[in-house]
């Protein structure tokens, strides 16, 4: 899990361009939208094209995205039981 | 009612947002000039500027310093020209989508693709609810805009109005446009250009910004007098149309005393302005910009730049000068000509105030 | 400057059909132009859209296009409705009288450069033919008449906008006829990029809907011929209606989602309401910008709650008749609220059954036969730029 956490946030630097940060900066179990890293909705749209296009899973709307993206942590044990990828 | 320019800004192959750049240009040799970024700390957050091409952030740093500058937080209007509009994230986009087939591709490149990006992303920063619009035209995208805008003045829609003209040239759109020869094959310089005996310029990218209001303040720079576009005119009606505009202010041809022209090297802009202008205005000091900035859609924003501090400082330093007239003291009326292939032609008439 | 300003010819081509009259008719017989795709090369193929039913070749052909003119499709059907626009207007390519073409676009010659890049080989020529601007300039080209063009690219609003400008320019009388509007093809780019904000909808979209789940694209052109009630005399040609007012507002909130009170769409109804010096109650019907997404159709229902309050008058969107022509959708709109003015005719809200319990007002589920004086048509674009027209009938 710990690994597939690293691997997450590294993810998500890159494909958020969020440059100026590392994955030490960014706290697993923090909130990623609004406070914490303050994301935005194009954020969660990001993210769902990376969860399908790492990892197999497909969502079917934005509002499914809201509960899985609750942090990274809660990402990346969804990510675990869902996999296909 | 009289229109005045109250605040301009600039991000181009000069040094940026400063007019330092105006009394000694830098001069360049290469075909593809990118310009000169600043830090754009002082405009945009970094959470914010992580998902912005450099086009937005020099529109963003621009438009920031004529609001700052002038205090006039909300204009009336926000009008962009930009021929290409933000062609980086309009790449992104396609070339995943041509490589990757379709698949997991990404919405922040496509959402900032648009070319009203520009535009709504002013309005959003500075929370302006009022008149926004964009014009895409080529060669005259920001003279479209500044059109807009003047036609607004004139009905008395607006009192203010931030008008800008950017472009960016991507090193993949400088490699097509290579390809349908917009460029000069070798390396350019002032001597090449000027002889303007083949096809082709060199590459700039440009992003200008003013702020113009109905107003004149202790902090006017110039007034703008008019603003005009054609399409597919012969000689005469530029003629005519030139005629015009001076007479509706007053003004005869020997009132002018520089025409700022789109000159750039390329022997089929340039003869065009051979055959319309050097007739009309034989006695008057020609100028041009294009050798100092490049050429790009939005190029004559950049224009209108140098020939407004031209008018501030009563002076046009040499470097600007085409003929070898030289221009007289007291510069009091600038006539600057764009045109795109002899196909959509623009004038503005600027005035000290 | 205070004279009106009025429509004398109107050109259109969608899924719907060519010109007016089919237009009309499938809005009366309530036929949808949505369907499967047919001409767009997409693995998204099970989108629907309205596409025009003509090939590119089809639409040379009928405007007797030589082959060897490179031209893209956007253009094409910029052609096809200015064709339209300029015989009911009675012009011809000798008319001296100064016409000013202003066209809204986003595509431009996207649908070609999606094809041939990065590379363009052997295809160069579409290099030029990419931007904006371009397809504009073809368009006028077909014509040949103008004294002055220029493009409009503000998204969905971009004809609307159009619109405005045309207005200014004939109340300045810079020129004695404008001729506005949009044209837009389908295109990967676009297909694909609204599939990445995830706004489209694999059922037929459904305005105003309680489930509602997104739009369909749509593609297609129309203009209208713009000039002065006295200029129109001269020419001895009868006015098909007036341009009350119009209104261009900037809804600021975020890039690609209208604020929740709809404050763009409200500030952008009052301005055009304000400038036609009419009332909320004056208007008969408001042809919505409905997309059909959840975030539109909220937003917008908002405003038009906001501004009408108790006297809101029959609402229809007719883009699930024609799908969402994003650049065109201000001219095919508004040619369709005119059509209605004209035949006094409220073409039906397709696809709605469930209201929305946070709007106070449902959309027309029927075509509807009243009387109309004054129609209220709504464009609300990307980056929240939001214009609203208002067109009428002349006493």
């Amino acid at each position: 899990m710990e690994a597939l956490i690293l691997e997450l946030k590294k993810e998500i630097i890159e494909v958020l361009n969020l440059e100026e940060l590392t994955p030490e900066d960014i706290n697993e179990d923090a909130p990623l939208f609004v406070e914490g890293l303050g994301l935005d909705s194009i954020d969660a749209l990001e993210l769902i094209v990376l969860m399908e296009k790492n990892y197999g899973i497909k969502l079917n709307n934005a509002a499914e995205g809201r509960d899985i993206f609750k942090s990274v942590r809660i990402m990346a044990e969804y990510i675990a039981k869902n996999r296909t990828k | 009612m009289s229109i005045y320019i109250q605040a301009a800004a600039q991000i181009s192959s000069q040094e940026p947002l400063s007019d330092a750049w105006f009394t000694n240009p830098k001069r360049y040799t290469e075909r593809h000039v990118r310009s000169i970024d600043p830090d754009y700390k002082d405009f945009i957050s970094p959470i914010e500027a992580r998902r912005m091409g450099k086009i937005l952030k020099r529109a963003l740093a621009t438009s920031w310093t004529v609001v700052r500058k002038t205090g006039i937080e909300q204009p009336d209007a926000i009008i962009t020209g930009t021929g290409l509009g933000c062609i980086e994230n309009t790449e992104k986009f396609l070339s995943a989508m041509v490589r990757d087939k379709e698949m997991y591709l990404q919405p922040s490149f496509f959402m900032q693709s648009t070319h009203n990006t520009i535009s709504s992303q002013i309005a959003l920063h500075l929370k302006c609810n009022k008149y926004n619009s964009t014009y895409t035209q080529q060669g005259i995208s920001f003279e479209s805009g500044l059109f807009d805008t003047y036609l607004q003045f004139k009905l008395g829609k607006i009192n203010t109005a931030l008008v800008a003209g950017h472009d960016e040239m991507t090193p993949e759109y400088f490699i097509l446009l290579d390809k349908i020869n917009y460029w000069k094959k070798g390396k350019v310089n002032e001597t090449i250009l000027r002889k303007s005996d083949s096809i082709g310029s060199f590459a700039g990218e440009s992003s200008s910004c003013f702020l113009l209001e109905n107003k004149k303040t202790a902090q006017s720079i110039c007034e703008l007098k008019a603003v005009d576009l054609f399409f597919n005119p012969t000689q005469q009606r530029i003629k005519q149309a030139i005629e015009d505009m001076l007479l509706k202010n007053n003004l005869k041809i020997n009132d002018i005393d520089i025409v700022m022209t789109g000159i750039s090297g390329d022997c089929n802009n340039d003869c065009v302005y051979r055959e319309n202008i050097f007739p009309l205005f034989s006695a008057t000091p020609i100028a041009w910009y294009k050798h100092i900035f490049g050429e790009s859609f939005t190029a004559c924003g950049l224009g209108m730049y140098t020939a407004m501090l031209a008018l501030q400082a009563n002076k046009l330093p040499v470097d600007y000068l085409y003929n070898k007239i030289s221009p007289i003291e007291g510069i009091k009326n600038i006539l600057i000509y764009n045109h795109f292939k002899n196909k959509n032609h623009s004038l503005i008439l600027l005035s000290s105030c | 400057m205070n004279e009106d300003i009025v429509v004398t010819g109107m050109g259109i081509i969608t899924g719907l059909g060519y010109g007016k009259k089919q237009t009309l008719e499938a809005l009366r017989l309530q036929h949808s132009g949505i369907g499967k795709i047919n001409y767009l090369q997409t693995i998204h193929a099970d989108y629907p859209v309205s596409e025009v039913k003509m090939s590119d070749n089809e639409m040379r052909n009928f405007l007797k296009i030589p082959s060897e003119k490179i031209i893209t499709r956007t253009p094409l059907l910029g052609i096809m409705a200015l064709n339209e626009a300029i015989n009911e207007a009675r012009f011809d390519k000798n008319e001296a009288r100064k016409i000013a073409f202003i066209n809204g676009t986003t595509v431009g010659g996207m649908e070609k450069s999606e094809q041939y890049y990065p590379e363009f080989i052997n295809t160069e020529h579409y290099i030029e033919n990419h931007d904006c601007g371009s397809s504009s300039e073809a368009i006028a080209e077909y014509f040949g008449n103008f004294d002055m063009i220029t493009t409009i690219s503000t998204a969905c609003s971009s004809a609307a906008n159009a619109i405005v400008l045309g207005a200014n320019l004939l109340k300045t009388e810079r020129v004695d006829v404008a001729i506005v509007g949009g044209t837009e093809c389908l295109s990967k780019f676009h297909l694909n990029g609204f599939n990445t904000l995830m706004i489209l909808d694999k059922a037929a979209c459904r305005p105003f809907d309680a489930t509602r789940t997104g739009l369909n694209l749509g593609e297609g052109a129309a203009y209208l011929v713009l000039e002065k009630a006295s200029n129109a005399q001269q020419r001895n040609i009868k006015p098909l209606c007036k341009l009350s007012g119009y209104a261009n507002t900037c809804d600021a909130y975020h890039q690609t989602a209208s604020s929740p009170d709809g404050q763009g769409a409200y500030l952008a109804m009052q301005n055009a309401l304000y400038e036609s010096q009419l009332k909320p109650e004056d208007i008969d019907y408001i042809n919505a910008h409905g997309t059909g997404t959840e975030n539109n159709d909220l937003s917008e229902g908002t405003a038009i709650m906001r501004i009408f309050k108790d006297t809101i008058p029959p609402v229809s969107s007719t883009k699930p008749f024609t799908g969402h022509t994003t650049s065109a959708a201000g001219s095919v709109e508004s040619i369709i609220s005119i059509l209605a003015l004209q035949h006094d005719f409220i073409p039906a809200n397709l696809n709605f059954n469930h209201p929305m319990p946070e709007l106070s007002f449902q959309p027309v589920k029927e075509n509807i036969t009243k009387k109309l004086q004054h129609v209220l048509t709504n464009s609300f674009g990307f980056g929240g730029n939001d214009t609203t027209c208002i067109f009428s009938k002349i006493e």
